[in-house]
């Protein structure tokens, strides 16, 4: 990493005076926030459980602020502060871009007004308690009378308002008193809190650049504490664990803070607070008796300190450059229920189109029409299964987006046909810079349209250097970009040009979107550039990169009559980005580090909301020996979005070129992947309707288990029962996994029994080279598809396997979401959503699958409430004939007399080994039914007689 | 399902029913016994994949098109019932019935028409190898008489050498005693002192001027080729660096002022140097440095006594030859060899000098012959080594059918850039808009991937061109050329699928093999 690059803390002025702030408080023993409310202001909604007051600053009497408080229908608790009538307006729009719609408010909760607070109670239980105090203001939630999350606590809220240069109040006091000496003293009466100067108020230089702050200082601190909770997760992006290590107090583990400032960084840290490409301003606080969490919706820098008083506590500072105050307060108590309200918030992942989830093959770059036939075919003819080609920038002419170089690229459509006629989709990157000359459609029609970004003063179209030399960048918060951008993706010829050299099966990769600068301070956007709404570019950095997300999503639905799912990747993310695509972690290194953080960064941008995440398998940058390489494989299928991608500079690593034993491996790890689509598909459906996320760390599983709270190299896959424990130590032959229950985890490849304790344990599992530690927990049954194929869309109509991993109890049970995987007829009822259960009946064993789809439409699909569901639907007529072809039963206590369906008797072979229900250690036994005749999408039971 | 569907000719045999459903049958590999029933059940059951050739269960299985009307294909059975109609099944037997089409007439006739047009370049192409064979004959022929005649001469010469060799020791066993001494000389030592000095100078000058070159031409093509979007400020630097050193103007201002014609050479403005007295230009030096340092130092040093000699005349003894009468000189001489005979016996004179000049002279004549000799052997050595090439599989083939395109450039233009191989030469890149070309290595060897056999057809599809210049950020250039067999020798097509590695196929008719009996037996009909 290029450091010097990026700004540290005390690089940037506003996060110094924040943390100058703290540390003034930190010494006084009399510290009192200046803010406090007017009692006399508070008027409370009759309708709504809403109010709203004035806000004073003792050291600034002349100044106002605004408090509006608000509790929603699920409980969660909206604060937002702004100053009023002040010399300009502060940005106040960052919720609206995160938000999928305002959010309803409480027509039930009531707050009761008092001399010195307002508060409220709500909840099931009616142990929730928000109370507003005026003198100083804060604000406390309380559930069962302890303090979940404070607001201002320690009294390092300040708005700085704005304020004019050269005239400034701070030298010129109202009525100055004659004598000198007071004046002083007043001037001091503002220095315990603001600190003795104006520090980098009005201009500000980094490196070779120059921020012109024209609007001056604007910034917004808040601290946020968890009395009651020791650990916080969550704020991606950092390359660091998943339990947010300190960055203050004693032995903080960081100096600096946690940054959010979306930022394109050269081969990055493996450990490190620096901000990276995406940022969720989203913090879960965890203990074993609730989890609370908070979302500070702001668009700007963010600096945010954590530190830990002590183990059972923690507390945070949110610096922020500018924006008003406006933080939603979740206050759980489960993790599903944090899950539930952030998503009611910003939205549920969208559910993928399913080949979206099969492997992506990317490099940058395939370099012309017949490399990527040739690549095609080598697959094809090594039976190792790819899903999808992509092309980075060097498909089009001097990086021109949409303009194919003709040189490499001369049939580009046939080319994407001869993807398509195997059931593959092409993926082709599309970056928001564009190269300034008129004979680029794209630029030239931007330019007229007037939706690019401007320069300081707003006159002028910003021009900066990226990958097509000069380039200029459009500014989708001008929402005249907006049809404009969806009508260049249409493939069929028009009026205006739009690409018609693609096809409706050619998705669409959106990198650089921090926005990338080359020769930009911090290799991005200028901070007094203008966007729309003369807005700075300060004030909505972080949120920039969701609006092409957002729009380029937008644009591939549109091109298709009905719509189609849309897959976009994006480098650049914010809250509310999981509702338009996938991410990845971004440029990073082939070494072992890296893929180690990378699984804990994958698992922090799951709990963050955004499930469809991912690392480049194989690191960007290098070259991976065979088992770094085929290591990162064992990571990539265990990640919600698995794509292989290296930098121009590497050497070709696609998975046939290894040689022998490596090649083998990795076709049966794909293989493996493919198998496991169903578990994917079915878990994506889950997060796109609760918002669990698809990858659960064990506090999300395991609320209460303690021994679990900072593991984050070992997850869970959905609500599936796999629990995998990627290797990404080199030389490893064996691994510890931990078990947090008294259950059986049955090994996947062997059916080795392994026993938890209700006091959590770990367990030592076999990790040779050729298999990827993972465990079917006892009680879940896992559906499988294990017919090779050359893609997933070639596996529409095979048949299934059930694995039935029994429990300490003999039962389990499962779950199999299935649709087109390309459409929306999902929200039409066309689908199939099963339950498949394994209870014991006397001695004997039932396996009986039943539509879970009939019994909960409602809660079926993403995006709508169906009230009722149609078993006979075109979806489920389609599959009539898909099958279950094999049944398998691991932990019998003893082999059976007889297998039947419907009375009749099946074919089935069983090897004794250890029960499910006993203490033992070893081989589980393992019954397999062979071709139970049972359709999948119907209702059926399988008696195994004991 | 039929239980022989999928199953190749050959294996039928081992698919008889053995009586009933329930008889078991064993699965190829001998490994488990299964019901015949539960062959082609759509349920894979034995390990090698062997019970289920007409259906998709087995991962690891094959299954057999038959493709009547034209040729039977094997294909692995998990592109059986995978819903796509595989090209090699044109039969349609792979799917499901009804969903594919059975085209096997029209995929014959495709593919005979296909094979046709594959003879007829390899009947052509193998009739100009052919002559690339004959040409290899007749080099062997040219060869073994150059040899023979190398041969021939080298003896004389090696007797010639020896007798100068013996004539030159003579000459300078006499007096070498006498040289011995003068190069004692502090003057000498100095002088050959100040030349090893300035030979070195002069070799690490020009190694300086190498780098120098060298680096300006990585610095030119980092500037001319930089990527800007390395996002590598520190590569701008070193290119504006470079600009400013060089004379340069940026290039991303000559880049925005595309079209103008300005010469950026003429920008740099050449410093005029002010040189002290006697001091030599850099093109003095450059022209006359080598000449002086070939000087004879040990013709110089007796030259040197000479003219210290003369102006003093010397001693009065030595010289008065110049003084005698020429009637009376014979005597003189024979006076004077005896006299100085005896003071040098006395130790009063030192020897007569006169005779070194014969010695080197001597010395150049021998080792000017001995330079013949060797440069003789090396022809020599060159036709042995060509000779020995010829028919080897490693160099020109077991039938010599690449010797004729030694040395044979070819080049494509890819439009930035103009590629040529000479092949078994250099592998060169050209910049269409000019400058300098890059190297993009030196034949190096054939196909040597494991398994491929030198002297194989396969063997001569890859040709290795190897440790061309250095890329910035990359490795040594590289070049694989691959090969087919065609009517002429061309460039087809250059491709970079890595950093500075590339890929040129071509086509040419060393590649053609004759076509065997059967197959043009096969044209005849």
């Amino acid at each position: 990493v290029k450091s010097q690059d990026f700004k540290t803390c005390a690089q940037a002025a506003f996060c110094r005076r924040g943390r100058a702030l703290s540390a003034r408080a930190q010494e006084s023993q009399a510290w009192k926030s200046p803010y406090s409310v007017d009692p006399s202001s508070v008027a409370v909604s009759p309708e709504q459980a809403s109010f709203v007051a004035a806000v004073k600053s003792s050291l600034y009497p002349n100044i106002k602020f605004s408090l509006d408080v608000r509790v929603h229908d699920d409980g969660v608790v909206r604060v937002r502060m702004d100053e009023v009538d002040g010399l300009r307006k502060r940005y106040d729009e960052a919720a609206s871009w995160a938000l999928t719609a305002e959010p309803t408010i409480s027509p039930d909760v009531k707050w009761a007004v008092s001399k010195k607070d307002v508060r409220a109670t709500y909840g099931a239980k009616n142990d929730i308690e928000v109370v507003v105090s005026y003198d100083p203001l804060t604000v406390i939630l309380y559930r069962g009378g302890k303090a979940q999350v404070v607001l201002n606590g320690r009294g390092l809220l300040h708005m700085e308002h704005f304020r004019t240069k050269a005239t400034g109040e701070e030298k010129a006091p109202v009525d100055a008193p004659a004598d000198d000496s007071q004046v002083v003293m007043q001037v001091n009466n503002r220095a315990w809190f603001e600190g003795e100067e104006e520090d980098g108020f009005w201009e500000e230089k980094f490196g070779s650049w120059t921020d012109s702050k024209p609007k001056g200082p604007e910034s917004l601190s808040i601290d946020i504490n968890f009395p009651n909770h020791g650990h916080v997760y969550g704020i991606p992006q950092h390359a660091t664990r998943l339990d947010l290590p300190t960055t203050t107090g004693e032995n903080a583990h960081f100096s600096d803070p946690y940054r959010l400032y979306n930022a394109d960084v050269f081969e990055y840290l493996a450990d490190s607070p620096m901000s990276l490409y995406g940022s969720i301003p989203f913090m879960h606080a965890h203990s074993a008796e609730s989890t609370v969490a908070i979302f500070n919706a702001v668009g700007s820098e963010t600096w945010i300190d954590v530190g830990h008083p002590s183990a059972t506590s923690t507390e945070t500072h949110w610096i922020s450059e500018s924006g008003i105050l406006d933080v939603f307060i979740m206050p759980g108590p489960t993790p599903a229920d944090v899950f539930a309200q952030y998503t009611r918030l910003t939205g549920t992942p969208a559910l993928p189109a399913h080949w979206a989830l099969a492997y992506h093959q990317c490099r940058w770059n395939y370099i012309s029409s017949d490399d990527v036939r040739d690549v095609q075919r080598r697959f094809d003819a090594e039976d190792m299964p790819v899903d999808v080609f992509w092309l980075d920038i060097e498909y089009a002419e001097e990086h021109k987006y949409f303009i194919w170089d003709k040189k490499t690229f001369p049939d580009p459509v046939d080319m994407m046909h001869d993807v398509e006629a195997i059931g593959r989709k092409m993926v082709v990157i599309i970056d928001p810079h564009l190269k300034r000359t008129d004979d680029y459609p794209v630029y030239k029609e931007a330019k007229e349209l007037g939706v690019l970004v401007k320069s300081p003063g707003g006159e002028n179209n910003y021009e900066g250097w990226c990958w097509s030399g000069s380039s200029a960048w459009i500014d989708f918060f001008n929402p005249s970009s907006w049809d404009w951008w969806k009508s260049l993706f249409i493939t069929e010829q028009g009026d205006k040009w739009s690409w018609t050299e693609s096809t409706v099966d050619t998705y669409i990769w959106n990198d650089m979107n921090e926005p990338s600068i080359f020769n930009g301070p911090e290799i991005s956007m200028p901070r007094d550039n203008v966007h729309h709404g003369g807005w700075e570019h300060r004030d909505i950095h972080n949120i920039n990169g969701v609006l092409l997300h957002n729009l380029t999503s937008q644009a591939l639905m549109s091109r298709t009559d009905p719509p189609r799912r849309p897959f976009v990747l994006t480098r650049s993310f914010y809250a509310g980005s999981q509702r338009f695509g996938a991410m990845w972690t971004g440029d990073n290194l082939g070494t072992w580090e890296h893929m180690a953080v990378g699984v804990k960064m994958v698992l922090v941008n799951n709990i963050g909301g955004f499930s469809f995440a991912g690392s480049d398998v194989g690191g960007f940058f290098g070259n991976p020996e065979p088992e770094m390489l085929v290591r990162w494989y064992g990571v990539g299928i265990f990640s919600p979005f698995f794509r292989a991608h290296a930098h121009i500079d590497t050497k070709r690593r696609e998975p046939y070129l290894l040689d022998e034993p490596y090649k083998s491996i990795l076709r049966s790890l794909l293989r493996l992947r493919y198998s496991l689509l169903p578990v994917w598909y079915t878990a994506f459906r889950e997060t796109s309707v609760t918002g669990l996320p698809v990858l659960r760390p064990h506090w999300v599983v395991f609320p209460k288990d303690e021994g679990g709270f900072s593991l984050d190299d070992q997850y869970f896959l959905g609500s599936s029962g796999l629990l995998v424990k990627p290797i990404t130590d080199k030389g490893v032959t064996e691994t510890s996994i931990y078990l947090p229950e008294d259950q059986v985890y049955y090994d996947y490849y062997s059916y080795e029994a392994y026993r938890g304790a209700s006091k959590g344990k770990n367990v030592t599992v076999p990790a040779a080279l050729d298999r990827v530690p993972f465990l079917v927990r006892g009680g879940s049954i896992v559906p499988t598809r294990e017919r090779p194929r050359r893609s997933s869309m070639l596996m529409k109509r095979d048949p299934f396997t059930l694995r039935v991993a029994l429990d300490t109890s003999g039962a389990a049970a499962g779950e199999l979401y299935l649709d087109d995987g390309e459409t929306f007829s999902h929200r039409d009822g066309k689908f199939i959503w099963r339950k498949f259960v394994a209870s014991k009946q006397h001695k004997d064993l039932r396996i009986k699958s039943v539509d879970l789809a009939a019994q909960r439409p409602g809660e079926a699909v993403d995006g709508v409430a169906l009230s009722n569901y149609n078993g006979a639907n075109d979806f489920a007529k389609d599959i009539a004939t898909v099958r279950v072809e094999r049944v398998v039963v691991f932990g019998l206590s003893t082999k059976p007399k007889s297998v039947q369906v419907g009375g009749k008797e099946l074919y089935w072979e069983y090897t004794p080994g250890v029960a499910s229900d006993t203490k033992k250690q070893g081989t589980a036994s393992v019954l397999v039914i062979k071709d139970p005749g049972v359709g999948v999408s119907s209702d059926w039971e399988i008696a195994v007689q004991v | 399902i039929e239980k022989t569907s999928g199953v190749p000719p050959s294996l039928l045999p081992r698919y008889r029913s053995p009586g009933s459903n329930s008889a078991s049958w064993s699965c190829l590999d001998g490994s488990k016994s299964i019901p015949w029933s539960a062959v082609n059940d759509d349920y894979c059951d034995c390990p090698d994949g062997s019970d289920e050739p007409g259906t998709g269960a087995c991962p690891n299985g094959t299954s057999y098109c038959r493709n009547e009307g034209h040729i039977g294909s094997l294909i692995p059975s998990t592109r059986v019932g995978d819903g796509l109609c595989e090209p090699e099944c044109c039969d349609g037997s792979d799917e499901r019935p009804g969903l594919c089409l059975n085209v096997c007439k029209e995929v014959g006739e495709a593919y005979q028409k296909q094979q046709e047009a594959e003879r007829k370049v390899r009947r052509t192409g193998s009739k100009i190898r052919s002559l690339y064979i004959a040409h290899a004959q007749k080099e062997k022929k040219r060869l073994e008489s150059q040899i023979a005649a190398a041969e021939a001469e080298i003896t004389v010469r090696e007797k010639e050498v020896a007798r100068l060799k013996d004539l030159a020791d003579t000459t300078e066993s006499l007096s070498e005693a006498a040289i011995q001494h003068k190069k004692e000389s502090p003057l000498y030592k100095s002088l050959i002192e100040h030349s090893l000095a300035l030979k070195s100078l002069q070799r690490e000058y020009k190694k300086h001027l190498e780098r120098e070159k060298a680096l300006g031409d990585i610095l030119d093509a980092l500037r001319l080729g930089y990527n800007p979007n390395y996002q590598d400020m520190a590569v701008l630097e070193a290119v504006r660096g470079w600009e400013a050193l060089a004379g340069l103007p940026h290039i991303n201002d000559v880049r925005k002022e595309e079209g103008s014609t300005e010469d950026e050479g003429a920008v740099a403005e050449q410093q005029e140097e002010t040189l002290g007295e006697g001091e030599w230009s850099a093109a003095k030096l450059d022209k006359e440095l080598d000449s002086l340092l070939k000087s004879d130092y040990e013709t110089l040093l007796i030259e040197h006594d000479k003219h210290l000699g003369a102006p003093a005349g010397g001693s009065l003894l030595f010289n008065l030859t110049a003084y005698i009468p020429d009637v009376f000189l014979p005597q003189y001489l024979a006076f004077r060899n005896t006299l100085v005979s005896w003071l040098e016996t006395f130790g009063i004179a030192k020897g007569i000098n006169d005779d070194s000049a014969d010695t080197s002279a001597a010395r150049k004549t021998y080792q000017d012959a001995e330079k013949a000799l060797q440069s003789a052997q090396k022809d020599l050595d060159k036709a042995q080594n060509e000779l020995e090439r010829l028919y080897e599989p490693e160099w020109y083939g077991s039938e010599g059918e690449w010797k004729k395109l030694d040395g044979t450039c070819l080049s494509k233009d890819a439009g930035e850039y103009t590629y040529e191989i000479c092949l078994f030469g250099e592998a060169k890149q050209k910049p269409n808009k000019g400058g300098s070309f890059q190297s993009l290595g030196k034949f190096t060897h054939w196909n040597n991937a494991p398994g491929v056999e030198p002297g194989s057809p396969e063997y001569y599809t890859k040709q290795y061109y190897e440790r061309g210049s250095k890329c910035w950020n990359g490795p040594m250039r590289s070049v694989t050329v691959l090969t087919s067999c065609g009517t002429e020798n061309v460039l087809l097509t250059v491709a970079e699928p890595e950093k500075c590695e590339y890929h040129i196929t071509m086509t040419s008719p060393a590649l053609c093999l004759p076509l065997d009996d059967s197959e043009a037996h096969r044209d005849e009909l």
